[in-house]
């Protein structure tokens, strides 16, 4: 059972729990873009912050061997995890609001053939929702084979909570929010208007190899500039 | 919404003059469901919505996101309904959303009886499935009528293809590189066997080949005469790559797997013609191959089961070993580490005095071990070399008493004599292993006064050394493997008893269960006659009170105005 599970709906607008990621795991979502001699390693994943950090290391090494990246690639990898921690950890301290705030969150992602547009609510006040299990149903009810969406799902939804939580860190210091912000999702529940549903539709589109080069040459363009 | 549902499970007769009803299935432990109302059930499983704890969330959106989940589902109950089509029209966390709709399908009020199709192909609408390229199993050549494959089959010609007919011959577990790799001409194409030794190809129709029985018995197909075609010798290997491991690719493999370890690049390339995957094939294939992949960090702690490949190299290194001229000057080198090799328990052609110059541990027997004492003999000075290839030949000639007299015979020495009896003597009374220790001393001394009376001439002692050492490994080969067949006797009786007693087990327990069911079927029996009598009895009670059911009803009616 939840623990702010108070009687009074008003005592809920004013807790404030410890800064963490708003799911059943704790863990923070790493992005890795590291540029070394024209050889390019990217990388998304998920890390338990209460892992030692003599893991990181062990992780960078084993990373690097594995695909058989030159070495200098251990160290820009360790450090860059490291620094992300670090900020992930200088946030935990401070206090976090867990209003009224149900979000949506928008998918918008390219995994090798499969291009997923989805768009949904998340209420950042369920410390129990796990965006692992979100992406599984998504995968098997949408019959999507390739296994790197799932995990690559997981990860964007964990980023844009990630995001959303630092602001709310940031407007705990602040004044609290007006209760018109506060009111997230301006819809009427719970059902939804029917013209509605197809923002609300999932898409998974598969490509072919040709539109797969177009878009990435398009994504490097847009890097570069 | 439609009218409500009724539970078949429920045992309510149907009225016949109520309005037609859809009849859906929920399993009986959902009974306690209605539309009208929340069950505790609901409540208990899906507090959320019934705490206050958020306005988002309350027992009329509950209400809301179940009927609507369900009625959903009922369009249509023989499809799966998932959650992705319903989350779509709900407004509400996603998380909660899930929880509500797992709840419903635990609980078989969705989807309950409907297929568990793993979103294979459900709806057209979901997947657009772009095809570059030519599709799997079509292969796309340069030119048309190229000999390279344009499609599978190779062959072009009409009856080549005939093959992918319905009767063609390829045996029934053909696999796919069977059937489809590049075998030009090796399908006769008049009698559809295979062409072993060579082929006829016709000269006029480049594809058509027949194999050198057709051509013999003059089958040419049709249209063709003899003149059509010229012969052509098969390829051998054509298409096989993994043929043949000679000796030397598999000594050249394992050289390169110790120094190399996971590294199969570099392993590939050390033994040049063959490819990474071939390499890792043969690795598992040899009997120690699995103990190698595991084991090629703990350099060193290689155990040699293969014998018989070990035996063959032993019996070439201490030919070239044996040049014995000098004396015996380490003697006590020898014999210290001599004691210490035997407690490791080797085989007994082994280097002792040169034990602490191996770079590998002492554990090591076998091909490892024999190609490191060549290095190292070849390293160090010759005295040392014959000193150890004494030595050697001495612990050859614990063993068998043939090369001990070769030896001994040929010094011609009266010493000899003194102290072949001696020898003798020894040698017969202790065992083979362990009580080797305290005769090596003594031998060797004794071997050393003799030694320096060599005029055995050099090639024939050579060739003692060689049998001696073949005996000496075949007989422990021997032994060893007698030691293996008892193992896995041993083992597979364990095996055995272990299944008879699961065996025993699943039976006591399935006669208890039978045991259980006369049981329950004589308190069954017993119900039933329970049931019988009271049936008699009401039955008796009926009639003693004189109405009858089944007579005409005017007969009866009399008795009933009397008796009231």
């Amino acid at each position: 059972m939840k623990p702010h599970a108070a009687a009074s709906t008003s005592s809920n607008r004013n807790t404030t729990v410890k800064f963490r990621i708003p799911t059943s795991d704790n863990l923070v979502p790493i992005r890795l873009d590291i540029e070394i001699d024209g050889q390019r390693f990217r990388d998304a994943f998920t890390w338990n912050p209460s892992d030692p950090d003599s893991e990181v290391v062990i992780f960078a090494k084993r990373t690097v061997k594995d695909l058989k990246l030159p070495p200098a690639f251990i160290t820009q990898i360790a450090q860059s995890i490291q620094s992300q921690l670090t900020e992930f950890r200088s946030l935990e301290g401070q206090d976090m609001y867990t209003g009224e705030k149900i979000v949506p969150i928008k998918l918008d992602l390219r995994v090798n053939h499969t291009l997923i547009k989805d768009q949904f609510l998340w209420d950042l006040n369920n410390f129990e929702s796990s965006p692992e299990v979100f992406a599984r149903t998504f995968c098997t009810d949408l019959g999507v084979e390739d296994p790197e969406v799932g995990p690559a799902i997981a990860f964007a939804i964990r980023e844009q909570l990630y995001e959303i939580a630092i602001q709310s860190v940031a407007s705990a210091r602040e004044t609290r929010i007006n209760k018109k912000g506060r009111r997230g999702a301006a819809e009427q529940f719970p059902a939804r208007k029917r013209r509605e549903w197809d923002v609300y539709e999932p898409i998974v589109d598969l490509l072919s190899s040709e539109e797969v080069d177009a878009l990435e040459a398009r994504e490097e363009r847009n890097a570069r500039t | 919404m439609e009218t409500p549902s009724q539970d078949p499970s429920l045992k309510l007769p149907l009225p016949a003059d109520e309005p037609q009803l859809d009849l859906y299935t929920i399993p009986r432990h959902s009974s306690w469901f209605s539309w009208d109302d929340i069950h505790d059930t609901e409540k208990s499983h899906l507090r959320e919505f019934f705490d206050g704890s958020s306005f988002t969330r309350s027992p009329k959106i509950y209400r809301d996101y179940r009927d609507f989940i369900i009625s959903k589902f009922r369009e249509d109950p023989s499809r799966r309904l998932t959650f992705t089509e319903v989350r779509k029209s709900l407004v509400g966390d996603i998380s909660v959303l899930h929880k509500v709709f797992a709840f419903l399908e635990r609980w078989g009020l969705i989807n309950f009886g409907a297929p568990a199709g793993e979103g294979l192909g459900k709806e057209g609408n979901w997947r657009v499935r772009v095809e570059d390229g030519a599709p799997n199993g079509v292969r796309v050549v340069a030119a048309p009528n190229s000999l390279k494959p344009v499609t599978v089959p190779p062959s072009g010609s009409d009856s080549g293809r005939a093959m992918e007919g319905n009767g063609f011959d390829l045996p029934p577990l053909a696999s796919y590189r069977d059937v489809y790799t590049e075998r030009k001409g090796t399908i006769c194409g008049n009698c559809k066997q295979r062409c072993e030794s060579g082929h006829y190809e016709c000269t006029k129709e480049g594809s058509f080949i027949i194999c050198v029985k057709c051509f013999k018995n003059g089958n040419y197909g049709e249209n063709k005469s003899v003149d059509d075609f010229k012969f052509i010798d098969c390829i051998p290997n054509s298409g096989n790559h993994e043929a043949v491991w000679t000796e030397a690719e598999t000594l050249l493999l394992l050289e390169s797997v110790l120094k190399h370890g996971d590294n199969w690049d570099l392993v590939a390339e050390n033994v040049k013609t063959k490819t990474k995957a071939d390499c890792i094939s043969k690795l598992i294939q040899l009997p120690f191959g699995d103990l190698m992949l595991g084991s090629t960090h703990r350099r060193g702690k290689l155990w040699d089961n293969d014998g018989n490949t070990s035996i063959v190299q032993q019996g070439q290194l201490p030919s070239s070993e044996a040049h014995p001229q000098e004396n015996i000057k380490t003697e006590d080198q020898c014999h210290d580490v001599e004691n210490e090799r035997n407690q490791n328990g080797d085989a007994e052609t082994q280097v002792p005095s040169l034990k602490r110059k191996r770079t590998i541990s002492p554990s090591d027997t076998g091909n490892a071990l024999m190609k490191q004492v060549a290095l190292i003999s070849s390293m160090v000075d010759p005295h040392v070399a014959a000193s150890a290839a004494e030595a050697a030949v001495t612990a050859l000639c614990d063993e068998c008493q043939c090369p001990r007299e070769i030896f001994d015979g040929d010094a011609n020495e009266g010493e000899e004599l003194g102290s072949s009896p001696q020898h003798n003597k020894k040698e017969r009374s202790l065992q083979v292993d362990g009580s080797e220790v305290e005769e090596r001393p003594t031998k060797l001394e004794s071997q050393g006064t003799s030694s320096e009376k060599n005029a055995i001439p050099l090639t024939f002692r050579m060739r003692a050394a060689t049998a001696t050492a073949l005996g000496a490994a075949a007989a422990r080969a021997k032994l060893l493997a007698d030691q293996e067949d008892r193992e896995i006797e041993c083992l597979a009786a364990t095996i055995i008893e272990t299944q008879l007693k699961k065996l025993q087990c699943k039976i006591k327990h399935i006669d208890d269960l039978e045991l259980i069911m006369e049981k329950e079927y004589t308190q069954l029996e017993e119900l039933k006659e329970s049931i019988v009598a009271e049936q008699m009895h009401v039955l008796q009670r009926v009639f003693s009170t004189g109405i009858s059911r089944w007579r005409d009803h005017t007969s009866v009616k009399p008795q009933v105005d009397s008796v009231l």
